[in-house]
């Protein structure tokens, strides 16, 4: 994979986060590895297509899931992941690809389009992207650790 | 029956235009708010089928607002009304989910084309809802029969509203098109390995080889469903992201924002589960 094809969703994830309620983001590390991960948490998947192809994903533990969807909903409590935190945290993965479309269109990538979000959930799971190599990204976003895996060619 | 119009915007006189627009017209205004602090509570308690939002107000712009209502109910259908219109408010406006945008000062007709539009049922998706899940199954029995050599029957259709947890390997194919959606395969580790021993006429040598089996049968059910779809329908436009694969665990599967159809598919080797929900995004901009 490219990593010039990774700035346009840096640019996007930092200038949503702090749209939805966060105060810091920060990227703690970037590492190339193969198609496949594991994860543990909450998985957002997001396809992508257009003249470039593939996933978009966001991970994050059980408990940072929770707290993030607690930022998220302006403080309130979140002791299950239930629903209502489901879909903040899927709306957040929809946020961060649209506004990557429209940062990849402004530097000459165009008509990227992506598919609505999709939602793993379970302990010590694999995740095989359909790209021989996945960029992952650590942010700490107010304290709470997020992966972004991107993998697109 | 009268479509229910919410009126967000910080000036009286502006609210005061937009109710007098609507007026004489199958809209009612049911309820009105000038701030972030007024509108989630008036929302939820007078339930609009449409809200009309400004965009400069003071405060929480209608940005931050349409973001905050999209958060409280994800389906809010939002049209801005503003007299700024550029790319950049657009695209902002489009990034958010805002699905119309009537610029000020306000003409009736044009705002009630705009409303009317949003609410009146879409054909082509309703097409989409009829013929989608149908053709995926077809599919999916075709060509499991075809490959596999194994009969397919299905058992009862269901909506993913309950939680449905993973066999073992979790296929999710994104569709792109006039409107978006996504297919999910799953089965377990036992009934892929025995589809693709089938398929083989060996026993597959490891977990990649099986993984890819069911990585391309999916591929395969989600090309040509589309294809056949575009067939009868060429403005669907449906497109194919490549497949992302999940195993290793029986992790649940959730789609908040798209409700999906789902089946079982049962076959000498074992249950095959498909699930299949296309999301209605229309963006209409005037």
């Amino acid at each position: 994979m490219d990593v010039n094809l990774i700035n346009p969703i840096l640019c996007a994830f930092g200038e949503i986060i702090p749209q939805i309620g966060f105060q810091t983001v920060q990227k703690k590390n970037v590492s190339l590895v193969g198609s496949t991960v594991s994860y543990d948490g909450v998985l957002i998947n997001l396809s992508v297509v257009g003249s470039i192809k593939g996933v978009i994903m966001i991970g994050m533990d059980g408990e940072s899931a929770k707290r993030f969807a607690s930022k998220m909903m302006l403080g309130m409590e979140v002791n299950e992941f239930d629903k209502l935190a489901q879909s903040a945290v899927s709306e957040m993965g929809n946020m961060v690809c649209a506004n990557a479309c429209t940062q990849y269109a402004s530097v000459g990538i165009e008509g990227l389009d992506i598919s609505p979000p999709t939602l793993m959930i379970g302990q010590g799971g694999q995740a095989t992207l359909p790209v021989p190599q996945t960029i992952v990204v650590t942010f700490l976003v107010d304290e709470i650790e997020v992966k972004l895996y991107v993998g697109l060619v | 029956m009268s479509t229910k119009v919410m009126v967000v915007d910080d000036s009286p006189f502006s609210r005061m235009m937009i109710i007098e627009a609507l007026a004489d017209s199958t809209c009612e205004v049911v309820g009105e708010a000038d701030s972030l602090e007024s509108l989630i509570e008036t929302y939820n308690t007078c339930k609009p089928d449409i809200v009309t939002m400004d965009i400069a107000m003071p405060g929480a712009d209608g940005f931050e607002c349409s973001r905050e209502l999209r958060l409280n109910d994800p389906k809010a259908k939002i049209i801005l009304v503003s007299s700024m219109k550029d790319e950049e408010t657009e695209a902002e406006a489009k990034r958010i989910g805002v699905l119309g945008y009537v610029q000020k000062p306000i003409d009736g007709e044009t705002l009630l084309t705009v409303i009317n539009n949003i609410m009146s049922p879409d054909s082509l998706f309703e097409l989409l809802l009829n013929r989608g899940f149908e053709t995926f199954k077809e599919v999916l029995a075709q060509n499991v029969t075809r490959m596999a050599k194994t009969p397919v029957q299905f058992a009862e259709v269901n909506s993913l509203d309950v939680e449905y947890t993973s066999q073992g390997i979790t296929t999710i194919i994104g569709i792109i098109g006039k409107y978006s959606g996504s297919m999910i395969m799953d089965l377990s580790v036992e009934t892929a390995e025995k589809i693709a021993e089938a398929i083989l006429h060996r026993p597959s040598k490891n977990r990649e080889e099986v993984l890819a089996m069911v990585a391309e049968l999916a591929n395969i059910i989600a090309g040509i469903a589309c294809s056949m779809l575009n067939k009868k329908e060429k403005a669907l436009a449906l497109r194919v992201s490549p497949p992302s694969m999940f195993h290793g665990n029986n992790a649940e599967i959730v789609s908040p924002n798209v409700k999906i159809e789902t089946v079982m598919a049962e076959t000498d080797f074992g249950s095959i589960f498909l699930g299949v929900g296309f999301k209605k995004g229309s963006v209409l901009w005037m």
